[in-house]
């Protein structure tokens, strides 16, 4: 087995948001490894705390908002230590993102081969000396080659014709092909896809998993998805965390965790996808809602809809059993464990809070 | 292609301008008051005969469809005819005005964006901070002052009080200043006349502020909301993400997009540039339409009104022909 590097690993990340009635723990001490040219996929329902790992991995959390203790190594050096001008050549040019709507995310009032173009200005991916406007036309037009080598590669038809359009002039499916083309010109090494298909018909998703599924091959671009679709997730990626509440419930190998899920939510989330080759199925829903992440309980938030509930289940926090080689969850119905009355989890976030 | 829809646009604004015409005809006429009686006074001293060769001189003995068809034969070949009292071509008056006018409002809307573009963006950008709070609470002292009150109170304060600027008129009375187009501000640069340019530019200051503050007040309020909204959107997440610099992310692409409600309230408070001044015109004795006109209302100088409100709604069309080809090119989903 070759020995992968990690190039991104997260330890103990929490963010917290302020809100007037009291804080809310959007990502709860988050653990993630994502290896060189991996697949990653973060799984859950919305609000559950997906999509904030993302933004703070880019470090584009929205005030109040703010990472209150963890580490994001990138590459071995700890993204949340960095300038903010440090952070700028980060992103974009190390650390691109896809965004979930295309249309409202690709800017209407600019072209669309323009929008590609500023990814490659902004980073001086073409060596040489910046000459201010009216001087700089051959270095334009090499980054217009570019950007056109970048549209044919995602996929987008007759680009020389496309890059001086505007983006209400662009499919769904186009303008997506677009960001990632904008995402992959400068040849990041990690890409953080936030639910890229789920604006989506379901022909251009497969169109659009395959083409990030090209690009992670290609290119070695490590993607991290993110996404609520468990089977989109199965179908991309080579590891899977399961979030539910801001907290990791499940990480593991795609086929380990979609073959032989361990903890209750993830059992859950795969008995409520319709299979067609079934007949006369029922779709197993999950009973009752996801839980209010300010008024959380104290022990497993999962616990109120949970089928598997034990009395220990509400005592207090469930820290993660490693149950394989790589295979993380936090569920007390598996194990038979013994709650030790000295070990606290809140013992270990205020530690990092200090 | 694009010019063949402007011309389209100019067409038919023709006839807007028929109706504007039709309208301010009849509405002169409804208003109580006979122009002859005004100007022979009431003592009886005129007889009779002599005012109804008066009235048939100024073609009022006609039937009112008569009179309206020779104001409007007559205004399509550019006559607007002749003011009752002045007994000049109206055209002639409008055009020694015009400039005057025009001067004032476009200092006035440049002091408007001079003053609403940064405070806009700066409170949209720290929302909720002091800066924010304090400017928006004098937008909204902005928008609610009459402008003839503010007007009064920078003269006491800046021109009486101070003397840091003049009280009144366009110009020193010792300025040499030769005529030209009329522009004074034009016509000292062109003739190099340093101290006719300071004086017309101090001139300019005060009424210009005040016809451009109320403005200022409703685009900086504006320009805030958009912004604000503009800045939560996704493609300013996209442009942070590019690893775009803040004030590329503030000045190109939420700028950008804001630009467009803003340009649509420019182009609608161009009618109160031309409304406003015949208030700042009074109240700062500028020599331009918008007093002329007054004073003809108060005369019933029939052809003079009809004339100038022309020279108003033409410029009201202009200015929002203007604002609709700019907004083409500042939103790619609209075509013209």
């Amino acid at each position: 087995m070759e020995n992968k590097q990690p190039l991104l690993e997260i330890r103990d990340l929490s963010v917290v948001y302020p809100s007037k009635r009291g804080e809310v723990r959007a990502i709860d001490s988050i653990f993630l490894n994502v290896e060189k040219g991996g697949r990653l996929g973060l799984v859950g329902e919305s609000g559950c705390g997906k999509s904030t790992v993302l933004h703070a991995i880019s470090r584009l959390i929205s005030r109040p908002g703010k990472v209150t203790c963890g580490e994001i190594l990138f590459k071995r050096k700890n993204l949340l230590k960095l300038s903010s001008r440090e952070m700028r050549n980060v992103r974009g040019k190390e650390i691109s993102m896809i965004f979930q709507d295309p249309q409202t995310t690709l800017n209407p009032v600019f072209h669309v081969g323009e929008q590609i173009r500023e990814s490659l200005r902004l980073h001086n991916i073409i060596p040489g000396t910046h000459l201010p406007w009216p001087f700089d036309i051959a270095r334009k037009r090499q980054e217009k080659e570019r950007v056109l080598q970048a549209m044919r590669e995602v996929g987008i038809p007759s680009p020389m014709d496309r890059y001086a359009t505007y983006p209400h002039q662009f499919s769904g499916g186009m303008q997506q092909r677009a960001l990632i083309a904008l995402a992959l010109v400068c040849e990041p090494s990690l890409l953080l896809a936030d639910e890229p298909t789920t604006a989506l018909d379901v022909t251009i998703q497969a169109q659009i998993l395959n083409l990030m599924l090209k690009i992670n091959q290609d290119h070695h671009t490590a993607i991290i998805l993110v996404t609520h679709d468990l089977g989109v997730a199965a179908e991309f990626c080579d590891t899977i965390t399961v979030m539910y509440a801001g907290r990791i419930v499940e990480q593991g190998p795609v086929d380990d965790v979609t073959m032989n899920p361990q903890h209750p939510y993830t059992q859950g989330l795969l008995a409520c996808r319709p299979v067609i080759s079934k007949i006369d199925q029922k779709v197993q829903p999950i009973p009752g809602n996801v839980p209010d992440v300010i008024d959380l309980p104290p022990g497993c938030a999962f616990a109120p809809r949970c089928p598997q509930v034990k009395p220990a289940c509400l005592e207090g926090p469930i820290p993660i059993f490693q149950t394989g080689e790589k295979l993380f969850n936090r569920c007390l119905a598996q194990v038979s464990y013994e709650r030790d009355p000295l070990w606290s989890w809140e013992h270990i976030v205020r530690q990092c809070d200090e | 292609m694009k010019a063949i829809k402007i011309l389209e646009r100019v067409l038919v604004s023709i006839p807007i301008m028929f109706g504007v015409a039709i309208i301010v005809f009849l509405f002169m006429r409804l208003t109580p008051g006979d122009p002859v009686d005004i100007m022979m006074g009431r003592g009886g001293a005129v007889s009779a005969g002599e005012i109804e060769k008066l009235r048939s001189e100024f073609n009022l003995d006609k039937p009112l469809h008569v009179q309206l068809w020779l104001f409007l034969t007559d205004a399509v070949k550019g006559d607007l005819g002749y003011s009752y009292v002045q007994k000049t071509p109206v055209t002639d008056l409008i055009r020694e005005r015009l400039p005057a006018t025009i001067e004032l409002a476009l200092t006035a809307l440049l002091f408007a964006l001079i003053i609403s573009f940064p405070i806009g963006i700066l409170s949209a950008v720290w929302q909720n901070s002091l800066l924010d709070r304090f400017s928006m609470a004098g937008a909204f002292m902005g928008i609610s002052m009459p402008g003839f009150w503010m007007g009064i109170i920078l003269i006491l304060v800046f021109a009486v009080k101070l003397h840091w600027l003049p009280v009144q008129g366009r110009i020193d009375f010792d300025a040499q200043l030769a005529a030209g187009t009329g522009f004074f501000v034009l016509d000292s640069l062109l003739s190099g006349n340093r101290a006719a340019l300071i004086s017309s530019l101090k001139h300019l200051v005060l009424p210009g502020f005040t016809l451009g503050a109320g403005i200022a007040a409703i685009l900086a309020r504006v320009l805030r909301s958009s912004m604000l909204e503009t800045l939560r959107s996704d493609y300013v997440v996209l442009a942070r993400s590019k690893g775009s610099p803040e004030w590329n992310v503030v000045l190109k692409h939420a700028l950008r997009n804001a630009l467009i409600p803003t340009v649509t309230v420019i182009g609608l408070q161009v009618g109160v540039l031309l409304g406003g001044n015949m208030i700042i015109e009074t109240v700062f004795s500028w020599p331009g339409l918008g007093r002329m006109v007054v004073a003809a209302i108060f005369q019933r100088d029939f052809p003079l009104v009809q004339g100038s409100v022309m020279v108003y709604a033409i410029t009201f069309v202009l200015a929002n022909l203007i604002v609709d080809i700019l907004y083409t090119y500042l939103n790619p989903k609209i075509a013209l």
